[in-house]
């Protein structure tokens, strides 16, 4: 099963093609090996043997046949490694170191080369046949010469050769083959958990996660952005079901309050009695309770799906924190909060105003609605010592329980005691998006503590990443 | 007064068209961008209401065209719900003001309203008069029936404004939008509390209130 899935693979057909071209090369390169070699002995070998005809022909035309005769007989009694052999016009021999030519059917005169076996004796006694080759050539007055040599050291050495050869390409394609499988396995094997990840979350398991395997390869860091992706969908997703089931949750309530004074009011109205006005005044107020908090979920909505905030631009947030705390000083006054605003001049900003401004009014919109009367809130714009912005508004009120205050950002959440303020529960949420989507953050922490009897506060702190 | 309502979705349009002839509009409605822009060209209306999304022709290209021709008929533009920067698109094609929707029918009435006077007080005046209250815009100084109005910058530029809308109904929102220049939705009616100083110092001690609340819209000066 594993093999033919193998071989339809991009890495193993790759392999395929380089293992061809490397064989090519091989080939070429083996192939002038052999030529350098090989060719080079039985090259030599030819040289040699036709050196010594040609010294026996030196010798037979200054003496004719009978001095060739008599060198003929001196070198094949010497330690020479040729064979000879010497006939008349008709063939006849006469003399030589071998019985008969090995060059049958003799019939031009040129000279004329034969590959032949003699028969020798071995160190050992044993009677041995011995690859061997000569050239044979009438010589001038019609006699025919035959010089050979025994070539078996050489052939068995361009033997040798030709079988290493052999074995290198055959190698060379093992190898190749082998090292193409192992590439295909080890890339498919990586390419597998992707595939297999993809194949769950199409599926519809959006849990689903590549392994990470630690070789920080390019594999990994597809997985790692595979994961990213599939972790920020996830969120998306659960934050929109969230989202879903909360708005289902937090309007049915007014929907269904909405529909029963509209069916009370229809009611009077056909009875003749009651004020058919106020009940649509009324209801038109529920109504846009449900819108304002529609506005609300989709506006946090919409910050986290895009990531970033839109409408980026420079400003002055010190301008901004000002205006907030003028227009929020008159609310503080009229129930009796001590309101102070400490702001740093000329802090600059890179973000969407407007939702800088809806985040900080939602701040001191809750700071207001939760600390009661006699008490202060405090509106703070100032740099860090790191450099970051951050805007924090502080309250005398009764402050979140640490253990809560995770907790009363997230959407339509309301702790117990607040219950009864008017409100969605999505203030802080909205913050928490737009701190996200100017890359910064939302910090909770305790307020000044004991205050006129009242505490101990809430601090509630929007910092910004400072700006390059 | 006559209004061109250019917008797609028939029952809303139908609900503005009679909401706004039963404030005394004249009323016109184009169920497409093509159809509303040829009914615009032909000229003739003080206020166009006009949808962003719509088949044939959107919004955007309609305000655009219209602009580029030389057309300066106010132009409220309307928008789904959370396009956070159709605000921006519709206010740079050339659009005057801007609602999304779904909008509460009194807000659309007071911008409507808004634009559909603003070319009356179209010369620069350096006072504005609203019955016994007098503003002088040069020396920034508030008289009522003679007496002498002490007002906090803010205040004057929210009076400047009521002045200047007076006899219409004017939202907190507009208010928020106008005189403080931000677009957000504020959770408490902050507004309200800024409206209520302003009222104590330009009504308090007169024998007649002039600054009035308009009961699910907003406030409106009155002479």
């Amino acid at each position: 099963m594993r093999l033919p899935r193998l071989l339809r693979t991009t890495p193993f057909r790759l392999t395929l093609l380089f293992l061809a071209l490397f064989a090519a090369a091989a080939s070429a390169f083996l192939g002038y090996i052999y030529v350098a070699t090989a060719g080079e002995v039985n090259r030599r070998a030819q040289a040699e043997i036709s050196r010594e005809f040609e010294s026996l022909e030196t010798a037979y035309r200054q003496g004719g046949v009978d001095a060739l005769n008599q060198a003929i007989v001196e070198r094949a009694t010497g330690e020479r490694p040729f064979l000879y052999f010497l006939a008349d016009k008709s063939g006849k021999r006469i003399s030589g170191s071998i019985e008969e030519s090995p060059v049958a059917n003799f019939t031009g005169d040129g000279p004329t080369w034969a590959s032949f076996k003699v028969t020798e004796t071995d160190m050992d006694g044993a009677e041995v046949k011995a690859a061997a080759k000569g050239v044979q050539q009438r010589l001038e007055h019609g006699e025919i010469l035959f010089v050979g040599a025994d070539v078996d050291a050489s052939e068995a050495y361009v033997r040798k050769i030709v079988r290493a050869l052999w074995g290198a390409g055959a190698l060379v394609i093992l190898l190749g083959l082998a090292g193409g499988v192992l590439i295909s396995r080890n890339v498919s094997r990586s390419m597998q958990g992707l595939v297999d990840v993809v194949n769950a979350v199409r599926a519809g398991d959006l849990h689903a996660r590549a392994k990470i395997r630690g070789a920080r390869d390019e594999y990994d860091e597809l997985a790692e952005g595979l994961n990213d992706m599939l972790d920020r969908i996830e969120r998306l997703m659960g934050g929109l079901r969230h989202a879903g089931d909360a708005i289902a949750h937090d309007l049915r309530s007014p929907l269904t309050r909405l529909r029963a004074r509209m069916e009370v009011a229809l009611i009077d109205a056909e009875n003749g009695k009651g004020d058919p006005l106020a009940a649509l005044e009324t209801a038109l107020a529920d109504a846009d309770g449900v819108l304002k908090t529609f506005n609300a979920v989709l506006a946090i909505a919409r910050l986290q799906a895009a990531g970033a905030a839109p409408d980026q631009k420079s400003f002055d947030a010190s301008e901004l924190a000002s205006d907030m705390a003028e227009l929020y000083e008159l609310s503080c006054e009229d129930k009796g909060l001590d309101f102070k605003a400490e702001i740093v001049p000329a802090l600059t900003i890179k973000g969407n105003r407007e939702f800088l401004a809806q985040a900080l009014a939602n701040i001191l919109d809750n700071a207001i609605k939760y600390t009661p009367e006699g008490g202060a809130i405090m509106l703070r714009a100032r740099r860090t010592s790191s450099g970051e912005l951050e805007f924090s508004v502080t309250d005398t009120g009764p402050g979140v329980p640490e253990a809560d205050r995770a907790r009363v950002v997230q959407r339509f959440v309301r702790l117990e005691n607040s219950r009864s303020e008017p409100g969605a529960g999505l203030g802080l949420s909205l913050v928490q998006a737009v701190a996200a989507s100017h890359g910064g953050r939302l910090e909770l922490a305790e307020g000044p503590g004991e205050y006129n009897g009242m505490g101990p506060g809430l601090r509630v702190a929007l910092v910004l990443p400072r700006v390059e | 007064m006559r209004i061109l309502i250019i917008e797609d979705d028939l029952e809303a349009a139908g609900a503005m068209a009679h909401g706004l002839k039963e404030a005394g509009y004249e009323v016109l409605h184009a169920p497409d961008g093509e159809a509303g822009l040829s009914e615009a060209q032909k000229g003739g209306f003080d206020v166009l209401v006009v949808d962003r999304m719509m088949p044939k022709m959107d919004g955007v290209t309609v305000v655009e065209t219209l602009r580029r021709e030389g057309d300066q008929t106010p132009v409220l533009f309307l928008s789904a719900l959370g396009e956070v920067n159709d605000r921006v698109v519709g206010l740079r094609a050339g659009a005057d003001d801007y609602l999304v929707k779904p909008y509460a029918f009194p807000e659309l009435m007071a911008r409507v309203e808004a634009l559909s006077r603003r070319r009356e007080t179209g010369a620069v005046a350096t006072t504005l008069k609203v019955g016994e209250l007098e503003m002088n815009l040069i020396n920034r100084t508030v008289h009522r029936q003679g007496r002498e109005i002490d007002l906090q910058p803010r205040e004057f530029q929210l009076l400047e404004f009521m002045m200047r809308h007076a006899g219409q109904s004017v939202t907190r929102t507009m208010l928020l939008e106008k005189v403080w220049e931000y677009h957000f939705d504020p959770q408490t009616n902050v507004i309200d509390v800024h409206i209520s100083r302003l009222r104590s110092k330009i009504d308090k001690g007169f024998d007649r209130p002039m600054l009035q609340t308009v009961r699910g819209a907003g406030y409106r000066l009155d002479p």
